[in-house]
């Protein structure tokens, strides 16, 4: 005899599919507002700890230490749990995209850090003896270099953020991930359901290595 | 494109697999052969099941999981605990994880479809637990408002019906959904009542409100199919309670909410 559970259900996937996709709206939407922000931000404290001095070199590696060595898990629980014991009280979207964006950004300012020191010191040396200012050669030389030479790691971070994105189901957040829960701890069908949802993942990330793709083939076509 | 069709070969060889999982005819041979059974049970809601100071499971479903293993195999030491939540204990039980749920799991319709209950063992209603301050009176003044509940609870679709002019906002585990009362994220949260009583112990930020709702019973669940063993459950069941044992059990844990319960 064969348990009633066994078998696989192809209606479970019909019946679960439109709540599936909703939930990947609300993944799409935070991972891509997250993307930008951290891409931003990293690139920006990147640029800060090449600054003279080493106060804000020190900062900033602070920072890239404390969000780079703790899990996202406790980062979203402290937003979202901890912070209002304090008095600062975020929406459950603004906890969320807040711990998502600050641990990115934590790794992408260490990718773009390492691609500013990649750029060869020449460079720099040639700009300044052509009489650039310090912020023209960073905005002319170092940075659109420092770009094309992160851009292959700076994927392969937004890849991590749309998935890691799903941490964000535990706050209550009705992305991908809580859907699937959601569905498959009231049908009981956990195969096809979270099968289903690895599938719309794999589907979201080789649409996000597309979009990446054709950015840096433009990059390097303007270079 | 050849992507894609490895990815769905991969998918289809899975798919085939599946039905070999979990076998349900010979669960109870197979934890006699194995000498061990392997129980999920709670480990985030006391009376039921909990970790103590030490670190120990402790509360009613886990002594009920250890009498089971002395009746089965002698010795109830010959045991497993796994930590399940509301969410994933029938999947640990379908995937083969877990021989058998004591895990306060509340007998309904649905999920008698996919287990085998056991004899009713437990009654409770439901009940809401709100921050000391709080008005709310009960699932009336909940309009509007946001309560909490654990995702796979039964409190889900009650409140759904109950009161549908609720927010609700679903956690995965009792200890979230109580931080979140604690820290303003949700006005109430509403889960079986004997866990309420025993949450409002130990929290003094917080209390109980409204009068139990929906009382249903608490069975024991094995897999879909495994009628031997769940005879064996309702005989070992009947006999804890004809022998003592159950009363034994009842005072120890449910002495000081007793009042508020609903005794099978």
């Amino acid at each position: 005899m064969t348990p009633a559970g066994a078998g696989f259900s192809w209606s479970a996937i019909a019946r679960g599919l439109p709540y599936l996709l909703e939930g990947a709206g609300l993944t799409i939407m935070i991972s891509a507002v997250a993307m930008v922000v951290a891409a931003v931000l990293g690139l920006a404290l990147a640029a800060l700890s090449q600054a003279p001095g080493r106060l804000a070199r020190r900062l900033v590696a602070a920072y890239v230490e404390i969000f780079r060595n703790t899990p996202l898990l406790i980062q979203i629980f402290i937003v979202y749990f901890g912070l209002p014991q304090l008095g600062l009280k975020l929406s459950p979207f603004l906890s969320g995209l807040s711990a998502l964006v600050f641990y990115a950004a934590a790794y992408n300012t260490e990718i773009f850090r390492a691609g500013l020191e990649a750029v060869p010191r020449g460079q720099l040396e040639a700009a300044r003896s052509l009489g650039l200012s310090a912020p023209a050669t960073l905005r002319w030389i170092t940075v659109p270099q420092a770009l094309r030479i992160s851009f292959p790691a700076l994927g392969n971070n937004l890849v991590s953020l749309v998935k890691n994105s799903s941490l964000v189901s535990t706050i209550g957040m009705v992305e991908l991930m809580f859907v699937a829960n959601d569905i498959s701890f009231n049908n009981f069908r956990t195969f096809e359901i979270y099968g289903t949802t690895a599938v719309i993942y794999v589907l979201l990330v080789l649409g996000l290595t597309r979009l990446l793709r054709a950015a840096e083939r433009r990059l390097l076509r303007a270079a | 494109m050849r992507r894609f069709v490895v990815f769905a070969l991969l998918v289809a060889l899975v798919v085939g697999l599946g039905p070999l999982v979990a076998d349900a005819q010979s669960t109870l041979a197979e934890i006699k052969k194995r000498d061990k059974l392997i129980v999920g049970v709670k480990t985030d809601f006391p009376p039921f099941g909990s970790i103590d100071a030490a670190g120990k499971n402790v509360g009613f479903d886990v002594e009920v999981a250890y009498e089971f293993a002395k009746a089965m195999l002698g010795d109830p030491n010959k045991i497993e605990l796994v930590s399940v939540t509301s969410g994933n204990r029938i999947p640990y039980l379908q995937s083969g994880k877990i021989d058998i749920i004591i895990a306060t799991v509340t007998v309904t319709d649905e999920r008698k479809q996919v287990v085998e209950f056991s004899d009713p063992y437990f009654l409770s209603g439901s009940l809401l637990l709100v921050p000391k301050a709080s008005t709310v009176k009960g699932l009336d003044d909940l309009a509007g408002k946001t309560v909490a509940v654990v995702q796979g609870a039964i409190q889900d679709k009650d409140v759904e019906q109950l009161q549908p002019k609720a927010n609700r906002i679903k956690f995965g585990k009792v200890s979230e959904a109580v931080l979140a009362v604690k820290g303003g994220r949700a006005d109430a949260y509403a889960h079986d009542d004997v866990l309420v009583l025993t949450l409002v112990k130990e929290n003094a930020d917080v209390k109980a409100v409204g009068k139990p709702f929906m009382p249903r019973p608490y069975g024991i669940a094995v897999r879909k199919g495994d009628t031997d063993f769940i005879k064996w459950v309702n005989a070992e069941l009947a006999k804890m309670k004809q022998d003592g044992t159950y009363d034994r059990l009842w005072k120890k844990y449910f002495a000081d909410v007793e009042s508020n319960l609903v005794k099978p």
